[in-house]
């Protein structure tokens, strides 16, 4: 999930697109692609949504990115950003990682429940997003998708020493996880995109 | 070009900066150096004369204001006072002119800044395992100052690269967006290549650790536990790479110790030259430990959380030297569930339930122990253990989650 490692760019936690081939710019090509205001298949195609205003989709980039989790972003990645999980299979992982890395981010089980989800996501902001704390604010039941799932409010500083905020939403189903996810800086940017984020989680519809 | 891959540059910069960031880490002693021969180059209230080392100060005074001012301090008053008093005591004649903040940052480094502030790490912390050597860390890092080497690595850097841009690289470290980022895992900003102006060659390290163990014997700790340090660390790294089925990393902290254990050898010899028998030393181990109490299950959620399976296990084991506890167990637990390979699932269920079988054991040990027990297929015992938590936890965040779990 690229939005997670927007951090690990600056600190050099992780490796990620960007500089080589397209998506630098330099030849007229941008790492991120438009995304219309209508519905749209997100991740691989397992989960489609409305979105409510043009939103800047994050090129994929072979080898580096998980086919079924996808970013978008209004203002860019430090600021804000919606990730999708559109049917993460058992023993997946959420972001592409060696084998032997010291720290890893767990991979998803079919069987893990709601707090499970959330401590792999968390392991996710520190491994991955460099994140120093980590609060949760809630966990609470939620239907998605029309299953039993759950909402996640949390808080994480990171080492740009900025607090972010973020709700991630979703539902084992099939044991597949689905999910959407909204993380942006604490200070405006979360409360400003949080009405798109719950727009898009109710428009949120799998294939059928 | 890019804002992503202007960042890429930085990082670049900033991993080369942080292999030779001014800590720790960094440089080996090929040479003995001897502790009695180490003596303080500056005095009390030293104050640089030189424009040149006038102008450094003056930009670090911008960086400590950064550091002071930074989300990342650990602001408590007890543990802020208790590092100020152990650089108080092994500071030598510069004791009372240092400054020390402690960051929360999972990873294990300290660091001297040339104007007189040291920076603390927590993971530091997590990994002492008596005032010994916490102090012991600290006299190095005095040692650094005591030393000039700050000044003598700066200048010799300077002669070699042509450099004059440090004070806009300090200017970078309170512009918008700075990024932390220090050590292996986190470093701040620009800071890292500050630093990295300010390399140690070996021959500094081992002045640095022969005056450190010089400090921590007139201060009565035992001098041996500085060398005790670096067996830890390295029993740490073997363990790290031992789980995830690979040799100790080359490019880690060790990158620049070549012969760490020459080091560990030279420090024991140090430590049996200075060791007067028959005085009494104090590690001062009941008073570090009844002084990170509060913070440490904090410093282990921090530890455990990064899923570095061995690092974690051998941490937990070291502090189990003193016994087993919930809290122990607990983080044992959670090293097993998020490590997640077959197998893992059962000894994190195993120790979940041995964790609440001690008094101590935290609340979110109960929770954990009630999800294995509703995985396993017993809900009324699952039921209990959920129960427990609340009762531990009124306003858990996730009680409604939890309730409705319960059924």
């Amino acid at each position: 999930m690229k939005h997670w490692t927007k951090l690990a760019l600056l600190a050099g936690a992780v490796a990620l697109s960007g500089c080589g081939g397209l998506g630098t710019g330099e030849y007229g090509f941008s790492d991120y692609g438009l995304v219309r205001a209508q519905r749209v298949n997100v991740g691989d195609g397992e989960m489609s949504v409305v979105a409510p205003r043009p939103y800047n989709r994050h090129r994929r980039v072979l080898f580096s990115d998980v086919s079924d989790v996808e970013d978008w972003t209004l203002n860019g990645p430090i600021l804000d950003g919606i990730s999708f999980v559109s049917g993460m299979k058992n023993n997946k992982e959420l972001i592409r990682q060696h084998r032997t890395a010291s720290q890893q981010v767990p991979r998803f089980r079919s069987d893990m429940t709601a707090p499970e989800i959330t401590a792999m996501l968390e392991s996710l902001y520190r491994v991955k997003g460099g994140a120093v704390d980590l609060k949760t604010l809630s966990l609470q039941p939620r239907q998605f998708l029309g299953a039993n799932g759950f909402q996640w409010d949390y808080e994480h500083l990171d080492q740009d020493e900025l607090w972010r905020r973020g709700r991630a939403v979703g539902a084992v189903i099939d044991g597949k996880l689905y999910m959407i996810l909204l993380d942006a800086a604490r200070s405006h940017y979360y409360a400003a995109e949080l009405p798109d984020f719950e727009a898009i989680v109710a428009s949120a519809q799998r294939r059928g | 070009m890019s804002g992503r891959c202007l960042e890429l540059t930085r990082r670049s910069l900033l991993v080369g900066g942080a292999a030779a960031a001014a800590s720790l880490h960094t440089g080996a002693a090929r040479a003995r150096i001897r502790p009695q021969d180490m003596v303080p180059l500056v005095g009390p209230g030293f104050k640089p004369t030189d424009k040149d080392e006038q102008g450094l100060w003056k930009d670090m005074d911008r960086a400590e204001e950064e550091i002071a001012g930074s989300n990342l301090v650990i602001d408590d008053p007890k543990l802020a006072g208790y590092l100020k008093s152990i650089i108080g005591t092994v500071g030598g004649p510069a004791a009372h002119d240092f400054r020390i903040y402690l960051l929360r940052v999972p990873d294990f480094n300290a660091m001297m800044f040339p104007s007189g502030f040291a920076v603390v790490f927590s993971g530091l912390l997590l990994r002492m395992r008596n005032e010994a050597q916490l102090a012991g860390v600290i006299a190095h890092e005095s040692g650094h100052f005591l030393r000039r080497h700050m000044i003598r690595a700066w200048r010799d850097e300077r002669r070699k690269t042509d450099l004059f841009a440090i004070g806009s690289m300090v200017a970078g470290i309170g512009g918008a967006g700075a990024g932390v980022y220090l050590g292996d895992y986190v470093q701040l900003a620009q800071l890292g290549t500050l630093l990295s102006l300010f390399s140690y060659s070996r021959e500094m390290e081992a002045e640095a650790d022969a005056m450190g163990v010089k400090l921590m014997e007139q201060n009565n700790y035992p001098p041996i536990e500085l060398s005790n340090i670096w067996e830890q660390l390295i029993g740490e790294e073997n363990a790290s790479a031992y789980y995830r089925r690979k040799h100790r990393h080359k490019g880690g902290i060790f990158d620049t110790h070549p012969s760490d254990a020459s080091r560990m050898v030279d420090l024991r010899a140090d430590a049996e030259e200075l060791t007067v028998p028959g005085k009494a030393y104090d590690a001062g181990r009941k008073r570090y430990l009844s002084t990170i109490a509060e913070i440490r299950p904090t410093l282990l959620d921090d530890q455990v959380k990064l899923n570095d399976p061995g690092a974690s296990q051998y941490l937990i084991e070291t502090l189990a030297q003193d016994g087993w506890n919930g809290l122990l167990r607990f983080y044992e637990g959670e090293v097993w569930r998020l490590r997640n390979v077959p197998g893992d699932q059962l000894r994190a269920d195993q120790s979940y339930a041995a964790a609440v079988a001690y008094p101590d054991a935290p609340a979110d040990a109960w929770r954990w122990h009630g999800i294995a027990l509703m995985k396993q297929g017993r809900p009324a015992e699952a039921k209990a253990a959920f129960a427990r938590y609340l009762t531990m936890k009124p306003n858990a965040p996730d009680a409604a989650w939890v309730r409705q779990t319960m059924g």
